[in-house]
């Protein structure tokens, strides 16, 4: 594997352990903007102003946190969407003309991006439900910086960012939810029509087809201003476990109602990943969804969430041609693909 | 439109989902939308808010001028973002209904910015000293102010 990609693989050791629930909980995020009230925004700074933000953040954080800068700029367009398929960066942060940079903590749970649409975006991102843990990591993170420099701040409005809508807090917290349950006894709408009235954004990722077939959901706080960060992440939390309750439920009703059509989808599911010998990326989304409540349901027994969470992190079109170090075309990206997922899961 | 899923009622929302492999769109009606688990309320999201508020244009936005960075109003309405952190203080009998619409609230209330020893700042001043020393030619001053920077641990200024 090429040297330049260690973020692909974090260290286990280093990795903060999984939160609550991560058999339901895919992941939580939290992500803090900040500016610097001495540069302009990231809308009128000039090159050098990116390039100086650069250097002093890294002369800030070198030596605090173990982990690596990378700027984007040296790094090749595979490597670069790879951040993205890693959640490490956002879309709108690899396409930038600027000079950009991110930080990437050695555990690969901590980042920073530099010169996005705020001078800074503070980001922890780790399996499971797990905010109180996140958010310490992150503000630790923060406070490094902002003991050396003065944040954009006014006492009305708190932080000052570039879009209104992260405006106070610049505190946005989501979590990644699979929701299988939910989705077979339709109740899907009913609980996400209940997160907007308190103030959540919901948004589906549907898999093709409906059952427990992708079954992803993301929520994340509406809000930034107005409440304290704790109240915040209490809210997410609250709501998420609420959920978790629901889902809990709704997966006894299948394994009441419709186990031997659940177990035959999930068998099926495990026996194509084993045997596949070319496979597209939507398509292990879906089996790996079936696969996730097998192993939540304690059907499968022999496949740990973290294989799951690997196999999805590291079957994405940027991450399998960095995993195997070659450019792959879409026809070969499918059977490099389906030959790591066979030998991840221990079949020939 | 008809719906794609039942192909019988017209659609009234139109999804759009960027997939690993490809990009998924699709026009439902509510109810289908709604037995897929996609959203489906009126509610509009802090970012539609925003735009919609942003359409609202009067003819001083051009006259209302950040004294820092020289954005207008009127550049700020058209682009959605701030120019700088006075951009916020210059606008602020304009924005601060918006904020209101957006969050519901125009009163932060979470952590405090700490003041404590800016040396990041006292750098950045350093770093442009040096850069208008070299380009006037004033080497000597140069010196120093690398000096200087050398104390706060800059090597390669
Ligand atoms: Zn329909
Ligand atoms: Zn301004």
């Amino acid at each position: 594997m090429h040297d330049n990609i260690r973020w692909l693989i974090p260290s286990s050791d280093k990795t903060l352990p999984c939160g609550e629930e991560s058999e339901i909980v895919v992941s939580s995020r939290i992500r803090v903007a900040r500016n610097l009230e001495n540069i302009p925004f990231e809308l009128k700074m000039k090159q050098t102003d990116a390039e100086y933000l650069i250097g002093l953040v890294r002369s800030i954080i070198d030596g605090k946190v173990n982990g690596e800068f990378l700027n984007l700029r040296d790094l090749k367009p595979l490597e670069r969407e790879s951040l993205l398929e890693c959640h490490l960066v956002s879309p709108g942060f690899i396409t930038k003309e600027k000079p950009t940079s991110v930080f990437i903590s050695e555990g690969g749970n901590l980042s920073v991006m530099i010169n996005e649409e705020d001078h800074l975006r503070f980001q922890g991102i780790g399996c499971g439900l797990n905010f109180s843990g996140l958010s310490s990591e992150v503000f630790r993170l923060e406070g490094y910086v902002s003991d050396n420099v003065s944040f954009a701040y006014n006492d009305n409005y708190g932080y000052l960012t570039s879009c209104l809508t992260n405006i106070g807090t610049g505190m946005r917290a989501s979590v990644f939810m699979h929701l299988p349950g939910l989705v077979f006894t339709n109740e899907v709408e009913k609980v996400l029509k209940g997160a907007l009235q308190i103030g959540m954004t919901v948004r589906g990722i549907y898999g093709e087809g409906s059952e427990i077939r992708g079954s992803l959901f993301q929520i994340s706080n509406q809000h930034t201003i107005g409440f304290k960060e704790e109240d915040l992440l209490e809210r997410i939390t609250k709501l998420a476990k609420m959920i978790i309750d629901i889902e809990k439920k709704a997966r006894d009703v299948i394994m009441t109602k419709a186990r031997s059509e659940f177990e035959d989808k999930i068998f099926r599911s495990v026996a194509i990943l084993k045997a596949a010998r070319t496979i597209n990326s939507m398509e292990v989304l879906n089996l790996l969804s079936a696969l996730r409540f097998g192993v939540g349901v304690g059907i499968v027994k022999d496949i740990t969430l973290q294989t799951l969470n690997e196999i999805m992190v590291l079957s994405r079109p940027a991450n399998i041609q960095l995993y195997f170090g070659e450019m792959l075309e879409e026809q070969e990206r499918d059977i490099k693909r389906a030959e790591y997922i066979r030998k991840r899961l221990g079949a020939n | 439109m008809l719906c794609d899923d039942c192909r019988n009622k017209p659609a009234s929302i139109f999804f759009k989902e960027v997939l690993p492999d490809k990009t998924v769109e699709l026009h439902l009606c509510d109810e289908c939308a709604s037995k897929r688990g996609l959203l489906v309320t009126k509610k509009l999201s802090p970012q539609e808010i925003l735009q919609k508020l942003l359409r609202q244009k009067s003819a001083q936005d051009e006259k209302i001028i950040c004294p820092n960075c020289y954005m207008s109003l009127a550049e700020f309405k058209r682009v959605g973002r701030f120019g700088c952190n006075q951009c916020i203080t210059t606008f602020d009998d304009h924005i601060k209904h918006l904020i209101k619409q957006i969050h519901q609230s125009d009163r932060h209330i979470g952590r405090k910015s700490s003041s404590g020893t800016k040396k990041g700042f006292e750098i950045y001043k350093l770093r442009e000293d040096l850069k208008n020393a070299l380009d006037s030619e004033a080497y000597e001053d140069a010196a120093k102010i690398r000096d200087k920077l050398k104390d706060y641990g800059i090597e390669d200024a």
